[in-house]
């Protein structure tokens, strides 16, 4: 059974022009272009039984913003990695192939700044709280310093 | 009596009841109730009728992923584990488990076993908390301090095992920081007998209660495959049958040693999430009581350097409330690069905003403690009525009164 499910993958990478790689045994991961990764996704979870999206991850690279998609079944997790410009962080949103990544995306957005194209909610903030200044850059970026944080939203005590 | 005379008496004491418990509260003595955490849904109404959900999170995040990013692996471990008071050990575990990962070690036979017994006895309290709570927000207060009273049992076992009650900090790097004490055995085994039973009596109450069963059966319905799609997980992915429980599927600790079997059910509604719950706690207890009589001999812990070799790794463990994921990334320092952690409160949401639609106002607290929210209270909730334009705010406390009221006026109407 989970012979069959990696070699699903194997062959629905190669159709989307990449390579799985197998990090270690029950982990595999799949680098894959903004353009392909809605349509790989929509295969994963109508032809696998990898359904299931535990979270999506987001992180900085520095030029870039990774996200990665983590799905699972049995004892295979998949990542599903996929990298936009830090310039013009802009992401297609999957919530119409999975609707459960509505929230995922809202954190992702409100955390490292990138815009998912297609999730209704984009217009609001999920964690982040109402007063944040909009000149402010995303808290998770690696360039923004909890210090400054801080000390723009009025945190700051003094003596630390 | 007609209807008309019920109704402005019971107005006016539903007006009372409000009055009296706003503004003069009972200290409930050392343990109290208040699991009062901010949390703001706007609920979009059409009459009384739901029309949609909007949740607004993030009043308490203290952004924990990014003070990961400068702190020593080690330190992060204890600091996820205050991610939750409820579910802590879990945290830790998981967080350790994705780390462990990245490097060569292994962890020891009998660390394994007792990660086990504490992972389950913080299921058995998370979930008779969680029944406690039902009862509260139905008004059966009776079952809250029965409840709450059982799970002291359940809450000195783990002071005596780890020295906490909550915080338990047992986990390390490839092991437990702590042996189980001499001679508790038999005391866990004991205890554990009287936690079956228990919820088998509670499994009684809750198929035989008028109040009960009134306010959870056939609410909270949900097809499976619309569960499945909006990633349900945990007890709110098994109520509607899906087999998904990561210590049946992907085991970690001792679970491929322990026999056990997880419950489903098929009824889809809050009523049978109740009694699955009871049920897992049977389970927990037949884990616990297993792991206890078989542990193996040996170390407890391997020490591991402080420097984490690069590379990524993601794990999963069963939460009380579902499925809690980790990921990190090293690039071969003291302090990671990345880690991202998802609660199972987090998932489970867009299951219970998808059930709250067409509902009434009064089983909004039912059906979001349903999920076993972390978050607790439902503190700070605004209305805003599509017909008439009128927006209004209510505390959890008002909304509560609201529910029982409702359903006592409905009760009296049908007499």
């Amino acid at each position: 059974m989970s012979e069959t499910l990696l070699q699903q993958i194997d062959k629905l990478a190669a159709e989307a022009n990449t390579k799985s790689i197998q990090l270690r045994e029950g982990e595999t991961i799949i680098e894959l272009d903004q353009n392909q990764l809605k349509n790989f996704i929509k295969r994963l979870v109508t032809e696998t039984p990898a359904r299931h999206l535990s979270t999506i991850t987001g992180l900085d690279l520095g030029q870039n913003v990774g996200i990665i998609y983590h799905f699972w079944h049995e004892r295979n997790m998949i990542h599903v990695k996929t990298f936009v410009p830090k310039e013009k962080p802009v992401a297609l949103s999957i919530v119409e192939i999975v609707p459960g990544a509505i929230l995922y995306e809202m954190e992702i957005h409100d955390m490292l700044g990138v815009e998912f194209i297609g999730n209704p909610w984009m217009d609001r903030k999920l964690l982040l709280p109402d007063t944040w200044p909009a000149d402010l850059p995303p808290p998770l970026l690696k360039t923004t310093k909890p210090a400054e944080i801080r000390k723009r939203l009025g945190l700051e005590v003094e003596g630390k | 009596m007609s209807e008309d005379q019920v109704k402005p008496a019971r107005k006016e004491e539903a007006a009372g009841l409000m009055k009296y418990s706003a503004e003069n509260l009972v200290p409930f003595g050392p343990i109290h109730p208040a699991l009062k955490e901010p949390e703001y849904f706007k609920l979009v109404l059409e009459g009384e009728k739901i029309v949609e959900v909007i949740p607004r999170i993030g009043y308490v995040h203290r952004g924990l992923e990014k003070a990961a990013e400068s702190r020593p692996w080690v330190q992060n471990m204890y600091m996820f584990e205050r991610t939750c008071g409820i579910c802590s050990f879990v945290h830790s575990l998981t967080y350790g488990q994705a780390v462990e990962g990245l490097t060569i070690y292994e962890v020891p036979h009998r660390a394994k076993f007792i990660r086990t017994i504490v992972a389950e006895l913080e299921r058995i309290h998370s979930h008779l908390l969680w029944v406690g709570l039902m009862g509260h927000w139905v008004g059966f207060e009776t079952l809250f301090m029965w409840v709450w009273r059982d799970r002291e049992v359940v809450l000195d076992l783990v002071e005596a095992i780890s020295g906490n009650r909550i915080h338990k900090s047992m986990n390390a790097f490839c092991g437990v920081r702590r042996d189980m004490p001499e001679g508790m055995e038999d005391r866990i085994v004991e205890r554990m007998k009287f936690v079956v039973d228990r919820a088998n009596y509670y499994k009684e109450i809750v198929d035989t209660e008028e109040t009960m069963l009134e306010r959870t059966e056939g609410l909270g319905k949900i097809s499976q495959d619309i569960a499945e799609k909006l990633c349900a997980v945990g007890p709110m992915a098994r109520y509607v049958g899906l087999r998904r429980d990561i210590r049946l599927e992907d085991p970690y600790a001792a679970y491929d040693e322990v026999p056990f079997d997880i419950v489903t059910c098929k009824e889809g509604d809050v009523h049978a999430l109740l009694k699955l719950r009871l049920d897992e706690m049977i389970v927990s207890a037949n884990i616990i009581s297993y792991a206890v009589k078989n542990m193996p001999d040996g170390p407890i812990r391997v020490k591991i350097p402080p420097v984490i070799p690069a590379g990524e790794h993601a794990s999963h463990c069963e939460a009380p409330r579902g499925e809690i994921f980790y990921y990190v990334k090293s690039s071969g320092g003291r302090i990671p690069d990345r880690v991202k952690s998802r609660t199972p409160t987090l998932a489970n949401l867009p299951t219970a905003l998808e059930i709250l639609k067409g509902r009434t106002i009064a089983d909004v607290p039912v059906v979001l403690t349903a999920i076993d929210p972390c978050f607790g209270c439902m503190d700070r909730m605004s209305f805003l009525d599509v017909e008439t334009n009128r927006e209004w705010t209510w505390s959890g406390e008002q909304l509560r009164q609201y529910g029982i009221n409702h359903y006592l006026h409905d009760r009296t109407r049908r007499k």
